[in-house]
């Protein structure tokens, strides 16, 4: 008697008004919970990035000095850097490529190719190679007075810790979510209870099993839940578009464009299927509890 | 086969509704249960029915006690009773057949054994043409007629009917009255509930009284005789 859409036979559930709006209001949770879940796997996709991109490279700064040689430092230090083990790479960046990295903060390069600028050297490290990075500070300041190896460690532990943050702040907003959705789940199920209970002492009264009125209750309530969160997930998609197009025009090198990886797209997908999986175990639980204190 | 020791019944915390009740319904047996209103009637039906628990002393139905029966085992004692409400309390949604094939579909009997049997029982009491009719589109009468079919259909070990002829011309509550006797002849212990005294002395079976929440049995004519006296 109970359909395999969860139409409620007996119960006729879908003629409440009191539900009528819950799948609105399931919408707007699941939207909120969209964007925190794609911020959260983001995040991670950001940070993995940045990781990745930043361990493998270090940079050497020769500081400026007045009328010092400092071809002649870079040339040294280059070649100190190759006889380091676990070095793959020294590149000394021409005096032309520095003043292009500095053209989005100070303007022209010809202009900033003028300025006292310190002389910097790339240097990247083979691939699982354990470098020691204290030793090989300290050798080069020896060997190079005025040389700097700069690890970018410190400014990654700073943005690491900061998306972090934020990965928290959007895992709070998916619980606080989750715990909003329960209650308002809960207010539906006990009015439709209400509603229906004169219905309910009937089947009662013909030997119907608790569990098949709850069945008609979780059946309605995940369906109308599930439903619900279709628009929800679309309009947060869209937006995640839209923010993703935004933030690629801005052409910034850390603030690219967010990109969800494959298990972030699998998350958002299964949000339906985990808020009707929600919204049957509330609803049974209520309704069970409720059925248990008649008689 | 129902016992009733000293029960006693109140709704939460107010004032007892039934008071001291004993009462030992043998299997097959039929009763009608009167009284003024507000006398406790329906009160004792809500405790044959399962539908309340006694506040105090002991009852038991089909030789089980109630208070111990646990919550998994009630769904299988209410289908051994059936019963006809004052207000019918029909599905409006539901169709005459769905209304009176439910108590089937709920116990999990065959579709096409459903079907036949509940035809059958609408034949049986004039509703063959109505099969497909809603509530809302039946008489008075009609939906009474659902009601005791709804009540009956499970071939229930206990028929309790609150009133079940109030809505019906005179014709159609004794045909129905006549399928109480005969349910009653193949074994169905039958507790009907009425205000009217003229089943009491067409049929001449023992008759529940109660008054000021108390009940007294006597049979037929005893009753008849104080009736007749006021």
């Amino acid at each position: 008697m109970i359909s395999v859409f969860g139409k409620t036979a007996e119960l006729q559930l879908e003629r409440d008004v009191s539900s009528r709006y819950l799948p609105v209001v399931i919408s707007a949770m699941i939207f909120l919970a969209a964007l925190a879940l794609a911020g959260l796997f983001s995040i991670h996709s950001a940070v993995q990035d940045w990781s990745s991109a930043v361990s493998g490279n270090l940079t050497v700064e020769i500081e400026y000095q007045e009328g010092k040689a400092l071809d002649k430092k870079v040339k040294v230090a280059t070649d100190f850097l190759k006889t380091f083990p676990g070095v793959d790479q020294v590149r000394p960046l021409p005096i032309d490529e520095t003043a292009k990295l500095l053209e989005p903060y100070l303007g022209r390069p010809d202009v900033i190719k003028n300025l006292p600028l310190p002389r910097l050297i790339e240097v990247t490290i083979k691939e699982g190679s354990a470098v020691n990075l204290v030793a090989a500070a300290q050798k080069l300041a020896d060997a190079v007075p005025g040389a700097r190896l700069n690890t970018h460690r410190p400014w990654l532990d700073k943005m690491i810790l900061l998306a972090r943050s934020v990965q928290i702040l959007a895992a709070a907003i998916m619980v606080l979510v989750s715990i909003v959705t329960v209650i308002i789940v809960i207010f539906a199920a006990r009015t439709g209870m209400v509603m229906h209970q004169e219905i309910i002492e009937v089947l009662h009264l013909i030997g119907a099993q608790d569990g098949y009125i709850a069945r008609q209750f979780q059946n309605y309530y995940a369906r109308l839940s599930f439903i619900g969160s279709l628009p929800g997930l679309l309009i947060s998609v869209l937006v995640m578009q839209l923010f993703a197009f935004l933030a690629g025009r801005l052409e910034a090198g850390l603030i690219g464009a967010p990109t969800l990886m494959l298990e972030g797209w699998v998350a958002l997908a299964m949000l339906p299927v985990i808020v009707a999986l929600l919204t049957t175990v509330t609803v049974r639980w209520i309704v069970l509890g409720s059925l248990k204190r008649m008689m | 086969m129902i016992r009733f020791e000293n029960v006693g019944m109140r709704y939460g915390m107010g004032p007892e509704v039934l008071r001291d009740i004993n009462l030992h319904l043998e299997p097959g047996s039929f009763h009608f249960l009167t009284g003024p209103t507000g006398a406790g009637k329906s009160s004792l039906l809500k405790l044959l029915a399962l539908s309340h628990r006694p506040s105090r002393g002991l009852l038991s139905l089909f030789g089980h006690e109630v208070s111990s029966l646990k919550r998994k085992d009630l769904p299988n004692f209410r289908r051994k009773i059936g019963v006809v409400f004052q207000d019918f309390r029909l599905l409006d949604h539901l169709t005459t057949m769905e209304n009176v094939a439910l108590p089937l579909r709920i116990a999990g009997i065959e579709e096409r054994q459903m079907r036949k049997d509940v035809a059958e029982l609408l034949d049986w009491v004039g509703l063959g043409p109505q099969i497909d009719a809603k509530p809302p589109t039946l008489s008075g009468g009609e939906k009474q007629r659902v009601a005791i079919a709804r009540a009956v259909i499970n071939r229930p070990e206990l028929l309790i009917a609150d009133e079940p002829t109030g809505s019906m011309d005179p014709e159609m509550g004794l045909r129905l009255m006549h399928l109480f006797h005969e349910l009653n002849k193949i074994g169905t212990t039958v507790v009907i509930a009425t205000h009217d005294a003229s089943w009491i002395e067409r049929f001449q079976n023992p008759v529940m009284y109660l008054k000021d929440s108390t009940l007294y049995r006597s049979d037929a004519e005893e009753y008849l005789a104080r009736f007749r006296r006021g």
